[in-house]
């Protein structure tokens, strides 16, 4: 291989390998293919303008025009010339299509799935950098600047999603670039033909360099220096180190301690493996959320808890008279935190320790008491029970109370309250809920995602409101910070989900951590809601009340307190009555979901276009299969004859380029091919000899050992040529295009000679009624 | 010896395998080679040239051995050997025979030339009058002499192998076209290369190799030898190839006049002889290739301009055979 074809592989290889992070932005690798085909459509069109000896501007024109017949191919939509050559229509296509791709990637989040807008943006980018970087590293042999395309393709998924890129696929485009650079320096010293060693002693180009040793020495120094540098010198947080550090972390078996709620939410979420962490026994058939931090304070940076004041004890809980009363025995297994979680209302809790009662939000703080001190606890509670007419009818919280300002505030968000006044508007608070709920139900394209940040901040919130995908922490976020936007009284609880049951306990692991809403109604107080879509949540339960109200006679939510049930394999309880949209659409039939059926067809479209192009893709190997298929009905043992054999043996030379001319005879043209290939000697003169024999002698040749022989030869003839003469007679063998050729001039011949047959009969047509007697005249002479 | 017409081939004694005629051959082959070093080819082919039947010409400069090459031949067989020199006063009837009175017969009686005999040795045949030259075309071709109205057929095996110089012109009559053609085949034998001219010093130090040479066949063996050779095998592509050949010498810009049919069919017949002395039983291309120049090129006549032009018919005829195609449909070999 040539120096600047060697180049051109190394250069589309190296920008692959770059490609490597969109693992992170894409969903799935269905855009594996039309990038690396971008890639090498790029590569092919350069090397083969540098072959035909253009310059670079040449070279690159050509590889902007592979690159627009891809992207014809690819996103062409129809208006293609032939499907690949582009007319005006396509650029027309590409502008809708940039349009799409930039607001895709505005508004989701990643992994996105490949196609339309964004993979078109993609492999413009893609192809555009790939002309750039084979340009450099080839063309413009400058391979330092080739840092600076890899760096830009590495940028785009880094940038695009930073959580997403993990931390170690930077090291493939860092091999990458020191790639280009030792190939580089090969091919350097490769033309000076030996190894600079600095003592003035040569060392032939295969050995290493004396020196060789010094720079790795050096290079090892320095990535150690650099790294060290980084751990001691303080930069942003989210720096490299501070990634690599936490994905270590979060292997470990660290406890859910004393962190910030928000953190220890998402960081049980994201766990890896799911580690129990409660389990309860209770007598209520269908316990709801464990409740742990109530998270009451808005600003820019999303729901915090307030600071927790210990107020009364434990022991002034009150038992009330007429509530149905559960108990519950909690076995902490796991859980470090200084809040006890407490299902619905407690009435009484016997556990070890000082904790108290804070007053805003009912939450039981540790006063000095941690739940890792605490082994297992008794909890007696209400379950309280709310119905959707009791809500529908009750007010919300008045402006004069004292909790309202700290209730209600939440910082300007124009981009929000924009939202709010649009989808929840005016009305009671219980219809201002019920609006906030449908429009973060699935119906309305919200999709429950883990893989979204775990950013509550305000972006984060305005991001998903437009993404429409994120976790429950998103979610109750949103919810309560659009209630606080409408003037109602809203905050953030985070607990713990129903859990599964395991015989008669309940078991609540690390991916049971959930977060969820409390509404302030006046009169029933605060009353619990759950935004996130249930097919999210593990042991998620349904609220009853969050529907709209029905005539009382027949409300079969009366004691929706005791029936609420889990919801897998579980109808809501007011069956037949107007479900949480959200719900029902979940559970429904997956067809009925755009965002399912988006899904569907997010694979990677499947294009006519596509077809072309992967039959233009084929095209250059079409020679090599046809010669392929011909040798193997030559040399098929069924019709293998002397002068099958021959036929293969003579187009071989023909491939390989040994010239015999047509009056050899077959034994002569066997001298010449063992000349050729001196290993074939033997089996050329098999061949010779047999063809001889079945052309000339009465009794025809025996074909035995003649397709061995066929091959001994090829395989001496492949030993002998010089590599371009074999990828030649590979994929553009000389027989077969002769044989084209000769068919062709074979048919213009015969056409022409009819042409002119058909010519002479006109003129003679024409002629013959004047220039009659002429003729016959002249014929009796005998000559025309 | 007797000199009654006798049809020879159509009684003649069953054909040879092909591995007695190989054995022959041989014999023949290396009994000759024992008095001319150096020079199997041509050997090969001049005796190819007797077992079809035809006529040799030996032309070359003087001193190489084209009368020994003869010689040899002529006594390897044990048949009758007759040997002319040819001279500026050598008269037909010396060669055909002439009718004399005999006067206690009282009768004319034919007294046989020398052309009665199985092999004859026509040596400097360029020397004699074109009309002794011209008493050669009936025995040459007809195998009979025809002598004041009586016909005498020759006994088979017959053939005529003459010697001729190049160089030395002077008092010479070139063969006329009609003659050269009688002769199947033209060799020259060419100097010896240093191993060979070493090994002829070294044998004739004491002796001449040529008197010591004994027969290794005789007129039976040749006349079997002949009839099994015209029995090897000619593909019809092989017939193809050669009418083709011919056909391209008539056709060729730099020939006069080409290859007439009796080409055509000497060609074949010594194609055949050259492919049972390889003990095969079917012509090659191979053989064709390597008579082509001897039967062909002496026939030609070449153009003025050729023949200025310092260009031989051996090279016109070596050109006819790169170009014509060994198989007459395109893209086959």
């Amino acid at each position: 291989m040539s120096g600047q074809r060697h180049a051109t592989v190394v250069a589309a290889c190296t920008l692959a390998l770059t490609l490597t992070p969109l693992i992170g932005v894409f969903e799935g690798l269905g855009w594996t293919f039309p990038v690396l085909l971008t890639i090498t459509v790029v590569a092919v069109t350069g090397s083969l303008m540098r072959a035909a000896g253009r310059g670079q501007g040449l070279q690159t024109l050509a590889m902007a025009g592979g690159l627009v017949v891809v992207l014809t191919a690819g996103f062409g939509g129809g208006t293609g010339l032939l499907l690949i050559i582009p007319t005006p229509g396509t650029f027309e296509h590409w502008a809708d299509l940039a349009a799409q791709g930039v607001a895709a990637i505005i508004t989701q989040v990643p992994p996105v799935d490949p196609e339309g807008g964004i993979l078109f943006l993609t492999l413009l980018g893609v192809g555009m950098v790939a002309i750039l970087h084979d340009m450099f590293v080839v063309g413009l042999r400058t391979p330092a600047l080739a840092g600076l395309t890899l760096l830009t393709m590495y940028l785009v998924p880094v940038s695009v999603a930073p959580d997403a890129t993990a931390w170690f696929w930077f090291i493939l485009p860092a091999v990458a670039y020191l790639w280009i650079l030792a190939d580089d320096n090969l091919r350097r010293v490769s033309a000076f033909g030996h190894r600079f060693t600095g003592t003035g002693q040569l060392v032939g180009q295969r050995f290493p360099s004396p020196m060789a040793r010094t720079a790795r020495w050096s290079a090892a120094g320095f990535i150690v220096t650099t790294l060290v540098a980084l751990a001691v010198i303080p930069t942003n947080t989210s720096g490299f180190l501070d990634r690599v550090a936490q994905d270590f972390e979060g292997g470990g078996d660290a406890g859910l301690g004393d962190v910030n709620p928000w953190a220890q939410l998402s960081g049980s979420l994201h766990r890896p493996e799911e580690v129990e962490v409660l389990r309860v026994t209770t007598d209520d058939p269908n316990p709801r959320y464990l409740r742990m931090h109530v998270l009451d304070e808005l600003n820019n940076g999303g729901f915090e808890p307030n600071e927790y004041a210990a107020g009364d004890s434990i022991d002034a809980l009150d038992m009330p008279e007429d509530a149905q009363i559960y108990e519950a025995q909690i076995e902490n297994l796991q859980l470090e935190a200084p809040v006890v979680p407490v299902y619905g209302t407690p009435v009484s809790l016997d556990i070890e320790g000082d904790w108290a009662i804070d007053a805003d939000t009912g939450v039981i703080v540790g006063d000095d008491a941690d739940m890792g001190e605490v082994d297992a606890y008794t909890l007696n509670y209400v379950d309280p029970a709310f119905d959707a007419e009791t809500l529908a009818s009750a007010g919300g919280m008045d402006v004069e109370d004292p909790r309202w300002e700290a209730n209600t505030a939440h910082p300007d968000l124009p981009q929000l309250s924009e939202i709010v006044d649009r989808e929840i508007g005016e009305g009671t608070v219980h219809e201002k809920v019920l609006a906030a709920l449908d429009f973060l139900s699935v119906s309305n394209g919200f999709r429950y995602s883990l893989e979204t940040g775990d950013a509550g901040n305000d972006e984060a919130i305005l991001d998903f409101l437009e993404t429409k995908q994120g976790y429950c922490q998103q979610y109750a976020a949103a919810m309560a910070w659009m209630l606080r936007d409408a003037d109602v009284a809203a905050r953030v609880v985070i607990g713990m989900s129903q859990g599964e049951r395991d015989g008669t306990e309940w078991v609540l692991t690390s991916h049971d951590y959930h977060a969820w809403v409390e509404v302030y109604y006046e009169g029933p107080g605060w009353v619990t809601y759950d935004p996130t879509p249930s097919m999210g949540v593990p042991g998620s339960v349904t609220f009853p009340w969050a529907t709209e109200p029905t005539a009382p006679a027949d409300d079969p939510t009366a004691d929706a307190g005791i029936s609420a049930e889990p919801t897998p394999g579980s109808e809501t309880p007011s069956a037949g009555a107007a479900e949480d949209p959200s719900e029902a659409l979940a559970e429904g039939e997956p067809a009925d979901d755009p965002a399912a059926q988006s899904e569907e067809d997010g694979a990677f479209g499947f294009d006519p276009a596509w077809l072309a192009l992967l039959l233009l893709a084929a095209v250059p190997f079409v020679p090599a299969l046809w010669r392929g298929a011909v040798r193997r009905s030559r040399l098929d043992p069924k019709r293998l004859t002397a002068q099958t054999a021959w036929d293969e043996a003579i187009d071989l030379a023909h491939d390989y380029g040994v010239a015999l001319a047509e009056s050899l005879t077959p034994r002569q043209a066997a001298g010449v091919l063992a000349q050729a290939a001196p290993g074939g000697r033997e089996a050329a003169a098999t061949l010779g000899s047999a063809m001889s024999r079945y052309r000339y002698s009465p009794k025809g040749a025996d074909a035995t050992g003649l397709a061995d022989a066929v091959k001994d030869l090829h395989a001496e003839l492949a030993k002998c040529a010089e590599p371009r003469q074999k990828y030649r007679a590979v994929f553009w063998p000389a027989s077969l295009l002769a044989k084209l050729s000769a068919g062709q001039a074979e048919q213009s011949a015969r056409l022409a000679r009819r042409s002119a047959r058909t010519a002479d009969r006109v003129r003679g047509a024409l002629r013959r009624p004047r220039r009659s007697n002429g003729r016959r005249d002249r014929s009796v002479t005998g000559r025309p | 010896m007797t000199f009654e017409s006798s049809p020879v081939q159509q009684q003649g004694p069953a054909p040879l395998s092909p591995q007695e005629f190989k054995a022959t051959v041989e014999a023949i082959l290396t009994n000759v080679e024992w008095v001319i070093e150096g020079k199997s080819h041509t050997i090969r082919l001049a005796l190819a040239v007797m077992l079809a039947e035809g006529h040799l010409l030996l032309e070359d400069v003087p001193g190489v051995g084209k009368t020994q090459l003869a010689k040899a031949l002529a006594r390897s067989v044990d048949c009758s050997v007759r040997r002319i020199q040819f001279t500026p006063d050598l008269l037909p009837s010396d060669v055909t025979g002439v009718s004399i009175f005999d006067p206690e017969k009282r009768d004319f009686v034919f007294k046989p030339g020398a052309i009665f005999g199985n092999l004859i040795l026509g040596d400097e045949i360029n020397r004699a009058s074109p009309k002794t030259q011209a008493a050669l075309l009936e025995c040459m071709e007809e195998r009979q002499v025809t002598v004041d109205g009586n016909t005498y057929k020759l006994r088979g095996p017959f053939m005529v192998i003459a010697t001729q110089n190049p160089v030395e012109m002077e008092g010479t009559y070139p063969l006329p076209e009609a003659q050269r053609d009688r002769f199947a085949a033209r060799l020259a034998i060419g100097y010896p290369d240093v191993n060979a001219e070493l090994a002829l010093l070294d044998r004739r130090e004491e002796y001449n190799p040529l008197d010591a040479l004994r027969p290794v066949a005789d007129a039976e063996m040749i006349v079997r030898m002949i009839a099994a050779a015209r029995a090897v095998h000619l593909a019809p592509e092989l017939k193809r190839y050669v009418v083709d050949l011919v056909a391209a010498t008539r056709s060729n810009a730099q020939v006069r006049l080409g290859a007439s049919p009796r080409a055509t069919l000497q060609l074949l017949r010594c194609t055949q002889v050259l492919a049972a002395m390889d003990g095969r039983d079917f012509a090659l291309p191979d053989d064709v290739q390597q008579l082509a120049v001897p039967v062909l090129a002496h026939r030609l006549i070449p153009t003025t301009e050729t023949t200025m032009g310092g260009g031989d018919t051996k090279a016109i005829v070596s050109d006819i055979l790169r170009h014509v195609p060994v198989v007459s449909h395109p893209g086959r070999y």
